[in-house]
Formats: structure tokens, C-alpha cells, sequence
């Protein structure tokens, strides 16, 4: 089969590509879309270097096809930060020293984000189940809860601050 | 690395279940359904498959959870994600949320679903021992009708079922449990995340007004080429009073009826030693679980 034309929203663009169908939403992203923040790792759903958000939840992008995105939305690493601003975790992420050779970052930020979304006090175990598909061969992930906890912390004030609390 | 390696002719992401069935009635077992595509895809670039048409059934709506007076209807493509989330089926099949719960990992649950879970037929598949435990019965659709079956009825060895090549599996009914029933589901791993089970298995138990056993499931996975009923631990406990003593037996017969591999998870010394405990463990929790809602009851 030749390619066939997917729509799409990423990090909410409308975009429209050619692919072939047996190409990834991950390949989609890095080959046709230039989106290189999203890292292939194991390409076996395996490891979590890949994970974007599609239609809010965190997925393995390496294990998605192409044409099953078809009318979704996207949100990959590149989609965090808005008007030029580190979304939360980015910075603490930073602060924290989360990270060291940064492979395993922006999958590992997306699922982090994906649970941030839903819970702005999550609990040290909850921050476990939302990384357990993240591996990280190098930092560890003590770091990694202390700046999801930093984030979260800041996202309830920021929250408190416009609330008349 | 993988990219290249994987071939699809043709995709199609058919409107209608008629559309869909119709494909399946004209290409047989080279048409394949794509649901999560969390396993497919990577059997895909394998070449354990090479469909010539991949049929997409994102568009037939069959995620739905319906609850009625004497069952609970699951689409196939409900996501182990969509079951973690829902209250009803936390509420009437715990062990069917336990199962999802050390699934993988969160990526992987939004993606994977309960049907594809099945139709795989891994001999390990975490969701089959709960909802056989269930007494789970399957809807298998085309385009000359549907037929209903026991879920236990449904392998025939690793990766191999009775589902016919112009079939797909639509919807899994569980029927509603006696109001003295419980299960308990327990995975045996290397990780708590991310790992393929070296035992899996679901236990079940109800009673009678006067605390007999009236029904008892021992359902376990990874030992054996399908998942499979430790039948005569099943039928040893019927009609008795529950004791340690008795569990302890019972899980002593199971592990006499199975018949585990040896592989690269673990040794079939490992495997048989850990059906005993492992048994022994699910049936004691099951009871503590019937004891403690009892008042209830």
C-alpha cells in the first residue's frame, strides 16, 4: 500500500501528513513532523523514551501506528512549555538534577504531566504507578519524584493564589 | 531500527461492524483487527504476522461498559485503563481491576485492551485467570451471526484459539456474582511493572447460608499451554466447611494438576513450588474477604 494522508492536531496545530501505514505515530512525529524531542529507545513499548499524550492519555508512540491517530490529538515534549514559559516540571526537573544523559526525559516528563493533569497532590506511590513505564538507566528515580512533588507543590499554589482561599 | 521491518499492505478503518465483518468473511485469517496494537505490532515486526489488511475498528464504538440486572458487558476494545476506572466493575469484580493494576505500565494499559488480552491466547495473559474466574463468556462475531462462548472454552494452546478466521471477538459478558462471593488475584513477577508473569492466578470462593463452599474457582496462567482450572482443587473444596487446614490441601492438589515449562521467566521446580504458595495465599485472602464482608451480606 502506498501512504495515506493523516489529519491530526499536535500540540494544537492541525497538521496533515503521508505516511505509510505500517510507520509509527512515533516515526510520524520524528520523520515527518521534525518533532525530535520524542526519543525511540526499545521500540517495543518497552522503556517509555516515546511517550506522548494522545487524546490526554500518556501512550508509547512507538506502538501506535499512524493512521490510528486519524482526528486525535497529539501532545509530545514540544507541547509543554506555553508562551515561552518551562511548564512546572520542566524547571524542576532541572532543579532536582532529574536527569543526567536526558534520554528517558521527555517520556518521562509526558507521563509526569499526564499525572499532574489529572492530580495536583499525588501521593509518593502514585508518582510510582505514573513512571512505572519511564526507565531511567542513569539519574534514578529519587530525583524524579522530588521534582514531580516541587511541581506539584507549585501548581496547587499558583492555583491557591488566584483562588480567594 | 524496527521501522522498516514492518509490513501492511493495506489498512482500513471500516465505519460499520457489517463493513468490518465483511472483510473478515471475504480475507479470512489474512485480515487481521488492530485494537491497542500493543502486542500486534510487535508480532508484526517479528513476522509471527504478516496480515495483508489490517482492519482498524476504532470508529465501531465497542469500548462501552454496560450494567445490567444480571450481567456486565464489556466491549472487546475497553482499555485496561477504561477498567481501572470504572467504579462498577471495582465494586462487582475486584480481581478483574487487581489483574490491570500490575499490567505493564500506565502507556501501555491506555493502549491495551481486555479483548486483545484474549484473542492473543499467551498462555501468561494477566486478564484471562480473573475473568475466567468469573465465569466470563465471549461474544464472537461475523458476518453469519454470533456465537456465545465460555471464555474456558476458547484456547487450544500458546497463541492458538477456537476463533474461526472470519471471526472477531466483540464483547465479554461477565455474569453478576452471589452475594457471598470473592476472588482474589495475584501475579508473580520479577518487577511489580513492566514484567511477563512467571505464575498468574485468580481464586474465588462463595458460600453457602450455612458457610459451605458452594462454588470455588482456581484459575492460573503461565503453567500450562492454555490458562487453565486446577479442576479437582476446585471439586475438593465443595461442600466444605473453610479452614486453613482445608486450603492448605486444596493448594496442595493444584499444584499436583498443573504442568508448567521451564523457560527464560523461571524453572518449573520454581513454577510448581509457587502454585502451592501462591494458591495457598489467594485462597486464604479469598476467605479473609468472605469473612470480612459477611456482615454485610
Amino acid at each position: 500500500m502506498g501512504e495515506m494522508n493523516i489529519e491530526f492536531n499536535v500540540n494544537g496545530k492541525q497538521v496533515r501528513v503521508s505516511a505509510e501505514p505500517n510507520k509509527t505515530l512515533l516515526y510520524v512525529l520524528r520523520g515527518n513532523l521534525g518533532l525530535t524531542g520524542t526519543k525511540d529507545g526499545c521500540s517495543s513499548g518497552d522503556c517509555g523514551a516515546c511517550v506522548v499524550m494522545l487524546d490526554g492519555r500518556p501512550v508509547n508512540s512507538c506502538m501506535v501506528l499512524g493512521p490510528q491517530v486519524e482526528g486525535s490529538s497529539v501532545v509530545t515534549i514540544e507541547g509543554l512549555a506555553s508562551n515561552g514559559e518551562l511548564h512546572p516540571l520542566q524547571r524542576t526537573f532541572g532543579e532536582t538534577w532529574a536527569f543526567q544523559c536526558g534520554f528517558c526525559t521527555p517520556g518521562m516528563l509526558v507521563s509526569c504531566y499526564a499525572l499532574l493533569e489529572l492530580n495536583d497532590h499525588p501521593s509518593r506511590e502514585e508518582i510510582l504507578t505514573a513512571i512505572a513505564g519511564n526507565f531511567c538507566r542513569c539519574t534514578g528515580y529519587q530525583a524524579v519524584i522530588k521534582a514531580v512533588e516541587q511541581a506539584a507543590a507549585e501548581l496547587r499554589a499558583a492555583k491557591g493564589g488566584a483562588g480567594n482561599d | 531500527m524496527h521501522q522498516a521491518s514492518m509490513s501492511i499492505p493495506e489498512y482500513t478503518a471500516p465505519a460499520t461492524l457489517d463493513d468490518a465483518l465483511g472483510i473478515k468473511k471475504e480475507r479470512g485469517a489474512e485480515a487481521r483487527v488492530i485494537a491497542g496494537g500493543t502486542d500486534l505490532i510487535l508480532r508484526m515486526r517479528d513476522k509471527v504476522f504478516s496480515p495483508s489488511v489490517l482492519i482498524d475498528l476504532r470508529r465501531l464504538s465497542l469500548d462501552g461498559i454496560a450494567l445490567s440486572d444480571n450481567e456486565l458487558r464489556l466491549g472487546a476494545f475497553v482499555s485496561l485503563s477504561q477498567v481501572l476506572e470504572s467504579a462498577d466493575i471495582e465494586r462487582l469484580f475486584p480481581a478483574l481491576p487487581a489483574g490491570c493494576r500490575e499490567f505493564a505500565g500506565p502507556p501501555i494499559r491506555n493502549r491495551g485492551t481486555l479483548g486483545g488480552n484474549i484473542v492473543n491466547a499467551s498462555p501468561a495473559a494477566d486478564l484471562v485467570p480473573p475473568l475466567i474466574a468469573y465465569d466470563a463468556s465471549i461474544v464472537l462475531s461475523s458476518s453469519d451471526g454470533e456465537r456465545v462462548l465460555q471464555l474456558m472454552a476458547f484456547f487450544v494452546g500458546p497463541g492458538q484459539s477456537v476463533m474461526e478466521p472470519d471471526e472477531i471477538l466483540t464483547e465479554i459478558r461477565l455474569p453478576l456474582m452471589p452475594a457471598s462471593s470473592a476472588a482474589t488475584f495475584i501475579k508473580l513477577g520479577q518487577r511489580r511493572s513492566m514484567a511477563i508473569s512467571q505464575v498468574n492466578l485468580t481464586t474465588r470462593l462463595s458460600v453457602d447460608e450455612s458457610s459451605m463452599v458452594s462454588e470455588a474457582r482456581i484459575v492460573l496462567g503461565s503453567v500450562a499451554p492454555v490458562p487453565m482450572r486446577a479442576v479437582a482443587a476446585e471439586e475438593f473444596l465443595l461442600g466444605k466447611e473453610l479452614s486453613e487446614k482445608l486450603l492448605n490441601r486444596a493448594a496442595k492438589k493444584a499444584r499436583d494438576e498443573v504442568t508448567p515449562i521451564s523457560d527464560v521467566r523461571a524453572s518449573l521446580s520454581y513454577r510448581l513450588e509457587m502454585v502451592e504458595v501462591l494458591v495457598r495465599r489467594a485462597l486464604l485472602a479469598t476467605w479473609d474477604e468472605l469473612r470480612g464482608s459477611a456482615p454485610d451480606g
